[in-house]
């Protein structure tokens, strides 16, 4: 009976809460009767939860009592997600509520028409979310001055960090990786007493419209740029963003690329780097003593598990980029949310529902965590899993419902105490920041219609001459530079930089970012 | 005298045959069995060491990973077994039709219609066209007719159908069985099919092949993961691993995923494979020479 | 358009082999053509709302990407040339095999080892590239290892472009080499027994038999096998090629073809336009070269013809 008291404890405090931030909203239960039935089409990214149906039909016992609703959710499964997301939304298949994200180009689509503007419609359908959401959140996912999204507001930080093996390091008396000099001496002192032991996985990676090498991350230990993925070669400092200037044959960038090709001589990492494929486990087996690139403080969490799990002698150290450069920010508002699609026939009820699965935590825990007691309890205020976590037909946020969490309702396995830490290291980081950390660059939405066609050109351009030069596996820096230059310039580079320019300055202005 | 040259270089010939051969398919195996063992070696052991003949840690870690949840595993198969019996023979039936009625020199159309199916493979409409044609017009969106049909013909199929039929069936025998009063369709069933056994198993073996290795229709069209077949059940598998650990950003949990990656990879292809390589001999049985075209009367 | 009354005094005559050929041209029709109306895509700038017909028409702008940057003629060489050798070394393989194995003496030989040949055929490319990265890979891989326990120098193979255009085409011949082979042993199979015999009492040995009975009869299936790579010359085995090859932009300059060069054009940015564009290209240049093709094989043999 323990478990209930605690429920109801929970109850209590989450109502409060509730009654807090929506003060003044009147709590009119909408009255399901005089509502005709409709069924809506809901859509997420990746597989589907194994108790899907079971939990489906929880929640449309809830929604057809209060709304008269009853939703099927759907899944694109991973396999190709982000080409069948496209096609569901190209193809005008009728659909009530689909995830957006900015890595899902929420604002591209918003200005090809695939969303439904819903600026008038959320006061009337889903006032307690349009007041629950802050004002800022609504103002970032504007495009063109219309809201076509319902952000998520939960704050996370994904900034990335330097992972690596302090054991070795303090075993080999090395310096703290903690700035480019010190990383390369970590390598350096592994390779000298460990020879034959390979230092990185490093690998040619997805980046913003093009393939890069993973190791660029390494430089946010040395500049201070809003964003890293150097869109078209343009950069900008956090604390200057409207200042934006060309970093693709400037002299920082053939140093930089020359320190590249120094660690590549070294071995830093393998030759075949090009074709090499990311090995999750890489670091976890030891096959590798670092990673450079994605290890984001959740994934260092969750490695810190694993890999203590197999070797507990190992002790694992992790560097924050944010700590060396002053640059933390919290995930842009556009990194999730749900929109309902120019198709919707329904979007006044598709609103109404996902008002009540953000907002109504008998909702909200169920498409979150599954049914209490089946798939998990709450212990201590910790969600604690029920069974083997990785056999389980609902696991926690097994409905991918990352759109919908609610920060207020949000439940924590008890490791994520360790990534909560640098949460909060990342926070007083941010709050020292000229933007209090606002993720300045994922705001923009850039408009690339007017040079689309040079755009998909230089994306081939960056991948067959930029890539092997970040990866340093070329004969003569300089000379490669030269031909990479040459080419991204034929293929359009200037007239997009111009248009890129424009737009950003426009941005900047728009927000006060100077 | 003759004879005896003749039987000389028959040894000869066997000489080089065995010989090429033997190593054709030595080459063509030992990658297999790399796989095979890397399938059964423990994930840490292939990372640190590379992949041996024989493994070097032996685990069957990445078969239990698969077989996590073996009512899934199996659920895929029996869909890609019952697709695979029923598009294969309903493929045949209607390729060996078409072949037939285009091998046919008193059918004026044969080469226009021949030229128009070929015509497919060079032009199309690209996908998205086509999936609004299946997905929202013929509304086949999560039916297992969608796994079904598309696969049912191919050009090359059909062409390749005709030329086994110009090629076992002289045109006179048409004549022949027309005098004899026999129908368009009674030639198709009592003459031409019994004939045309290699051709048939070699195309009902290619059919079967494409339904097996298919995984692209269940990406496309399937959305509920009882009817996926089991080449995109396993695809699906190695997929959402790979993105659950690049989405682990903001997950909130560490729920620990890290499965047997290399491992798994493999034992994948041994379990998609092992089936197919067993009913093989079987399929075999249909490739025997010596079927005389005087040997079959109808 | 044939003449209304031919065609239904045809349609009279050989109502039968109509009816048989229905299944055929309903599919076709469905499947294929009336997709076709798709190839507008090509030029037009797509709009959700407005659809296929009311999106702005923008001529050849979504072509502009092919040519851009100079890239077209490399990328259009090296996929001709490839699927040449493919077609070229990959046949003269496949039939050589399928000979050996029709005249081979032993029975339980030839099943087996045609059943073990069909293997590679299973293994799908995702797999081969983890295969061919861990025999190539500079520091670990098999290949070196060996060269260095034996004192040479290790083979850079990953930034050696001058080393795929060999490769490529192995790894094509292996995968491919039992899947082949069962088309031209079906064919020999379906080889009257009578020719043999009566060459067999003419003295012919074995390797005249092969030369002038198994050789001309396998000529059809042979040209209908060219005819159908040639169709898809333009777009055949992105796998292969993205597998192996993948993000290696220093392989790029003889690994790239067209297929590899849409996708990654495409790959950050998911556009209906410039992906029909892309495909459209590959189409009209196909065409041409098999309507050529198709040309110069009628006037020497229209027997061979597939059109």
């Amino acid at each position: 009976m323990k478990k209930r008291n605690l429920r109801i404890f929970c109850l209590a405090i989450v109502t409060v809460l509730l009654l807090g931030v929506l003060a003044g909203a009147c709590f009119t239960a909408d009255g399901a009767a005089n509502l005709k039935p409709v069924e809506l089409q809901f859509y997420m990214v990746g597989d589907a939860p194994k108790d899907l149906q079971l939990v489906q039909e929880k929640i449309n016992e809830l929604a057809k009592k209060d709304l008269n609703v009853t939703v099927k959710f759907n899944y694109t499964s991973w396999t190709d997600f982000s080409t069948k997301y496209n096609l569901l939304l190209q193809t005008g298949q009728p659909i009530d509520l689909i995830y957006t994200a900015s890595w899902l180009d929420y604002a591209k689509l918003a200005r090809k028409n695939a969303f439904k503007p819903l600026d008038s419609l959320l006061p009337k359908y889903a006032p307690q979310l349009y007041k629950f959401v802050p004002k800022d959140y609504w103002n970032q996912v504007k495009v063109n001055g219309k809201i076509y999204t319902i952000p998520a507001t939960w704050k996370e930080f994904t900034s990335n960090g330097f992972q690596y093996r302090k054991d070795l390091q303090k075993q080999f008396n090395l310096p703290e990786p903690d700035s480019l000099e010190n990383v390369e001496k970590y390598f350096e002192g592994i390779k000298k007493n460990m020879p034959g032991q390979v230092l990185t996985g490093e690998y040619v990676s997805p980046g913003p419209g093009s393939w890069s090498f993973s190791a660029l991350e390494i430089l946010q230990m040395k500049y201070k740029w809003v964003n890293f993925g150097t869109p078209y070669g343009l950069v900008a400092d956090y604390s200057n963003p409207s200042n934006i200037k060309a970093y693709w044959g400037s002299p920082e960038f053939a140093a930089d690329m020359k320190m590249f090709k120094r660690w590549a001589d070294k071995g830093f990492w393998s030759r075949s780097a090009l074709s090499a494929k990311t090995d999750m486990t890489a670091f976890d087996n030891g096959k590798v003593v670092a990673i450079i690139q994605g290890q984001n403080p959740n994934k260092y969490g969750a490695s810190l598990v694993s890999a203590k799990n197999a070797h507990p002698d190992w002790e694992i150290g992790y560097v924050p980029y944010p700590a060396v450069n002053g640059i933390a920010q919290v995930a842009h508002a556009t990194q999730n949310g749900y929109a309902v699609p120019f198709s919707s026939k329904n979007p006044e009820r598709a609103l109404m529902f996902y008002q009540k699965l953000v907002l109504d935590k008998r909702y909200n825990w169920l498409s979150q965590y599954g049914i209490e007691g089946v798939h998990y309890n709450v212990k201590d205020g910790y969600y604690e899993p029920i069974g083997d976590p990785t056999k389980t037909g609902f696991g926690r946020e097994g409905m991918n419902g990352w759109g919908w969490r609610n920060p207020d309702y949000m439940l924590f396995d008890k490791s994520f105490d360790a990534v909560k830490v640098i949460f909060e290291q990342m926070g007083t980081i941010a709050s020292k920041s000229k933007y209090r950390g606002i993720n300045i660059f994922d705001g923009f939405a850039e408009d690339y219609s007017s040079y689309q066609s040079e755009r998909a050109a230089l994306g081939t351009v960056l991948t067959q001459y930029l890539a092997p030069l970040e990866a340093g596996l070329v004969s003569d820096v300089d000379a490669a530079i030269k031909v990479f230059m040459e080419k991204a310039k034929a293929a359009g580079l200037e007239k997009i930089q111009k248009e890129y320019i424009k737009q950003w300055k426009a941005y900047c202005a728009q927000y006060n970012y100077k | 005298m003759g004879l005896n040259m003749q039987s000389k270089y028959v040894i000869f010939f066997n000489i080089l045959a065995y010989l090429f051969v033997s190593i054709m398919t030595i080459l063509c195996v030992l990658p297999f069995l790399i796989i095979i063992s890397g399938s059964l070696t423990d994930n840490t052991s292939i990372a640190t060491s590379g992949y041996h003949l024989i493994p070097r840690v032996f685990s069957l870690e990445a078969y239990r990973t698969i077989f996590q949840f073996p009512e899934g595993i199996l659920q895929a198969y029996a869909v890609t077994g019952i697709n695979t019996l029923v598009g294969t023979t309903l493929g045949l039936f209607f390729i060996s039709m078409a072949g037939y009625v285009l091998s046919r020199k008193d059918f004026k159309y044969r080469n226009t219609i021949s030229f128009l199916i070929y015509f497919t493979t060079i032009f199309g409409g690209g996908l998205i066209p086509w999936y609004i044609m299946v997905n929202n017009v013929l509304k086949l969106h999560d039916s297992y007719i969608a796994l079904c049909y598309p696969g049912l013909m191919t050009p090359f199929l059909i062409i390749l159908m005709r030329t086994f039929i110009i090629h076992s069936f002289p045109d006179e025998m048409y004549e022949a069985a027309k005098i004899d009063g026999a129908g368009d369709f009674r030639i198709y069933r009592s003459i031409v099919l019994p004939i045309i056994t290699p051709g048939l198993a070699t195309v009902g073996l290619f059919l079967a092949l494409n339904y097996w290795n298919d995984w692209y229709l269940s990406s496309m069209f399937i959305s509920t993961p009882s009817k996926y077949e089991l080449q995109f059940y396993l695809y699906n598998m190695l997929n959402s691993y790979q993105a659950l650990n690049q989405m682990l950003s903001g997950s909130g949990a560490s729920v620990v995923i890290n499965p047997p990656s290399e491992s798994v990879k493999l034992a994948m292809a041994v379990i998609a494979t092992g089936p197919v390589l067993l009913l093989f001999p079987f399929v075999q049985r249909f490739f025997v020479a010596g079927i005389t075209v005087g040997a079959v009367k109808g | 358009m044939p003449k209304k009354d031919g065609f239904s005094a045809e349609l009279k005559k050989n109502k039968i082999l109509f009816l048989m050929l229905v299944p055929t041209i309903a599919f076709f029709l469905i499947n294929n053509y009336v997709p076709m109306v798709g190839i507008y895509y090509a030029f037009t700038k797509f709009d959700i709302q407005a659809g296929l017909f009311g999106s702005p028409f923008v001529g050849l702008d979504n072509f502009k990407f092919l040519y851009q940057s100079n890239i077209l003629w490399n990328i259009t060489k090296n996929t001709i040339l490839y699927n040449l050798v493919f077609i070229a070394v990959g046949n003269l393989l496949q039939i050589f095999i399928a000979v050996l194995l029709y005249k081979l003496s032993g029975n339980v030989f030839r099943k087996v080892t045609q059943t073990l040949m069909f293997m590679p055929y299973f293994v799908s490319y995702v797999i081969l590239g983890v295969l061919v990265y861990n025999l190539f890979n500079y520091e670990l891989g098999f290949i070196n290892t060996l060269l260095k326990s034996l004192h040479i120098q290790p083979l850079d193979v990953f930034n050696s472009p001058q080393l795929w255009p060999v490769l490529i085409p192995v790894f094509y011949m292996w995968k491919w080499v039992g899947y082949g082979t069962v088309i031209y042993l079906a064919t020999m199979l379906g080889i009257s027994s009578e020719y043999y015999e009566a060459a067999e009492i003419d003295g012919a040995n074995i390797f005249q038999q092969i030369r002038y009975i198994t050789l001309p009869q396998i000529k059809p299936t042979f040209i209908i096998l060219v005819l159908f790579a040639l169709g898809s010359i333009m777009k055949g085995q992105f796998e292969l090629f993205y597998q192996l090859v993948g993000s290696n932009g220093n392989l790029y300059i003889t690994t790239d073809i067209i297929d590899t060069y849409v996708y990654r054009s495409l790959m950050f940015d998911f556009d209906i336009g410039i992906g029909a564009a892309g495909g459209l290209y590959q189409s009209v240049f196909g065409f041409i070269l098999i309507i050529t093709v198709n040309f110069l094989v009628k006037r020497r043999n229209p027997e061979y013809a597939l059109f």
